[in-house]
């Protein structure tokens, strides 16, 4: 209700006014379509996705489900293949946010001073972001051809071009130590060529839409600052790193917030190119969860499925906080 | 800070610092053509895929590929445009583009129309709840949509079952549409913008008399209209590029959109590349046209999507 005015000079009823009740009703009007689709589809189907969870629901359609209480959570916690697809998107996340965050920052840097065709080259980088995710897996797929342009170009530079890339599943360490090693742990096995196939792709095409939000933040710093700091005698890489980098502390937050967040929800890609294999290395919480409500592959368990989708918002949670936490702090002390 | 939908912003002078000119003007040429490099290297995959729909499956699989077909089979497109499978009456292709097309359309329209409303009433209008509401509206933009997946698949299974014989649920396509009639982030664009306009001219209207939906409709969408286009194709490359929801909710092949049509196509025919590829131009060309056509709003629209954190 609206906020207990200072003391009034006249004695006011305490009721609004007619006129302000008929402003209010009208606002409401106007957000009412916003309101009623986010109550149902947003927050109602959060509510019921947190009871679901609780139960030993199967299918989609009625049955007969009985409350569990936590028996979902506890099993998700110990279900190996669950916790195979959280330590597959702990790495994608991981790997995929810092490259290409450094990537999208070292092209923004390039293209923003005074230069001709500064409009072009922004087009010109940004277009391979506007296509589908779907049209950029049917490509890579072509392009990750054993007889593909990725295999093309290493046989061109000398290097071995005999991988099958999408169906490769040695994990990273696996090749990194010497001698045939298996490590069983999924997550001290490293991703697998699969898995950094997938994710040299997706820092590839997601790399422009960052650099424009870089790019935006780089275009509101003074120029002034600059220019200070070149009379005081600081060299090019002393203004970037002491000016631009503070800079673009909030942007940062911006840019490593959503790509977290998207990045442990990546479904789109592995389920047009891999669904899942080669042996579950390109499996993730986001494809699980939708094989689990269908019942592909497996027996539909929705329940189960819920309380999958709760643990794995809550780490992106405990991510997006941690990021947040840790950048303000660092500006503070600055 | 202001989002600045209508003039191109200007960069402020980055004053170099002095350095020898030979260096700089080497520098300025190695620029350019890294520049030149790096947007080449991002539009290959697209050339590359373009050149392989006039290939054979066969070229496409020899070693070692080539850029160029060795020899052009111009009628791959057609015979991709005439594909039928079984179960559909007509030619696949066609079908799904149509489909993709009046979802992204009513999508555009719905939103340009819901969303430009709730932001009038946030920029412009007191009312108890407002600031709350619009917190809470921001907030929901961080919720995983993982989470809202099964319940969305369980609750409009159930709404196949209604009286009447009404369905809205699995295979129809109000799963699709419905949660999306108005979205926060449309909500919070126009709404910076409309607090960027001027109040004067609404005032002078609303002395004349005019009601509050006569001055939204007839005097703030109208010097909206950047923002309005800006939303307008975020809001249809949103759609058409969709694949979740229509992969969870659209199971029947003569339905599907042409992102979930052409996942399922590539699983049916897992080596007719060149329809793969065809198929995935028909997907990819449309989107790129709409972008050439106003990069400014895309651009525009990224920077205004900065602007929330």
């Amino acid at each position: 209700m609206a906020a207990p005015a200072a003391p009034a000079p006249v004695k006011k009823p305490r009721k609004m006014s007619s006129a302000k009740r008929g402003e209010t009703l009208t606002a409401y009007l106007f957000l009412a379509p916003y309101l009623i689709t986010a109550a149902i589809f947003t927050f109602g189907l959060m509510a019921y996705s947190f009871y679901i969870s609780f139960t030993d629901q199967e299918g989609a359609i009625d049955k007969k489900f009985g409350f569990v209480g936590i028996d979902n959570y506890i099993r998700a916690v110990g279900d190996n293949q669950f916790l195979t697809t959280l330590a597959n998107v702990v790495w994608y996340a991981l790997i995929v946010t810092i490259l290409q965050t450094i990537g999208a920052v070292l092209l923004a840097t390039l293209l923003n001073s005074k230069m001709r065709f500064k409009q072009f080259f922004r087009t010109i980088f940004y277009a391979p972001s506007v296509a589908s995710s779907v049209v950029i897996s049917m490509i890579f797929l072509l392009l990750y051809l054993r007889t593909g342009f990725i295999n093309r170009f290493l046989d061109i530079v000398g290097l071995p071009s005999d991988t099958a890339w999408l169906q490769n599943s040695r994990g990273l360490f696996e090749i990194l130590i010497p001698g045939e090693q298996t490590i069983s742990n999924p997550f001290l096995r490293g991703p697998s060529v699969a898995w950094m196939a997938i994710m040299a792709m997706n820092i590839f095409t997601t790399i422009p839409t960052l650099m424009l939000m870089f790019l935006a933040a780089l275009q509101d710093i003074p120029g002034q600052l600059y220019e200070a700091a070149s009379l005081d005698g600081a060299s090019k890489w002393q203004q970037f790193f002491k000016i631009t980098l503070p800079l673009l502390r909030p942007t940062f937050v911006l840019v490593l917030v959503l790509s977290t967040i998207g990045t442990f929800q990546i479904f789109d890609q592995v389920a047009v190119m891999t669904q899942g294999g080669p042996a579950n290395t390109t499996s993730t919480p986001g494809y699980l969860i939708y094989s689990k409500v269908l019942g592909e592959k497996t027996s539909p368990e929705s329940g189960y499925g819920a309380a999958m989708a709760f643990i794995l918002a809550a780490i992106i949670f405990f991510f997006t906080w941690i990021q947040r936490r840790f950048i303000e702090q660092g500006a503070q002390k600055d | 800070m202001a989002v600045t939908l209508n003039q191109e912003k200007t960069n402020p002078s980055v004053q170099t610092a002095p350095t020898p000119r030979g260096f700089s003007v080497l520098w300025t040429i190695v620029r350019y053509a890294l520049l030149l490099a790096l947007g080449l290297l991002f539009f290959m995959p697209f050339i590359i895929s373009f050149f392989s729909t006039f290939k054979t499956t066969n070229e496409i699989l020899s070693w070692p590929p080539t850029i160029l077909p060795k020899e052009w089979l111009w009628d791959n497109w057609a015979a991709a445009w005439n594909t039928r499978i079984p179960g559909v009456s007509s030619n696949i292709f066609p079908r799904w583009l149509f489909n993709s097309l009046w979802v992204a359309v009513v999508t555009v329209i719905a939103q340009l129309f819901f969303c430009s409303l709730a932001a009038y009433a946030f920029a412009r209008m007191e009312f108890p709840g407002k600031n709350v509401l619009f917190s809470i509206m921001l907030a929901s933009m961080a919720i995983p949509g993982v989470i809202t997946l099964i319940p969305g698949y369980v609750f409009f299974a159930k709404l196949n079952n209604l009286p009447f014989g009404i369905r809205l649920g699995i295979n129809t396509y109000w799963p699709i549409l419905l949660p999306n009639l108005a979205v926060p982030f449309g909500i919070f664009l126009l709404t910076q913008f409309f607090k960027s306009i001027p109040k004067e001219l609404e005032e002078a209207a609303t002395i004349d008399g005019a009601g509050r939906f006569r001055t939204y409709w007839s005097i703030v969408l109208p010097m909206a209209r950047p923002a309005l286009i800006t939303l307008g194709i975020l809001s249809f490359q949103g759609s058409w590029n969709n694949f979740t929801g229509p992969l969870l909710f659209l199971r029947k092949p003569d339905l599907m959109t042409l992102t979930v049509g052409l996942n399922f196509f590539k699983g049916q025919y897992v080596n007719d590349w060149p329809k793969i590829m065809i198929g995935t131009m028909f997907n990819a060309i449309p989107i790129l046209i709409i972008f050439f056509i106003f990069s400014r709003y895309y651009v525009e629209g990224q920077a205004a999507a900065g602007v929330k954190g």
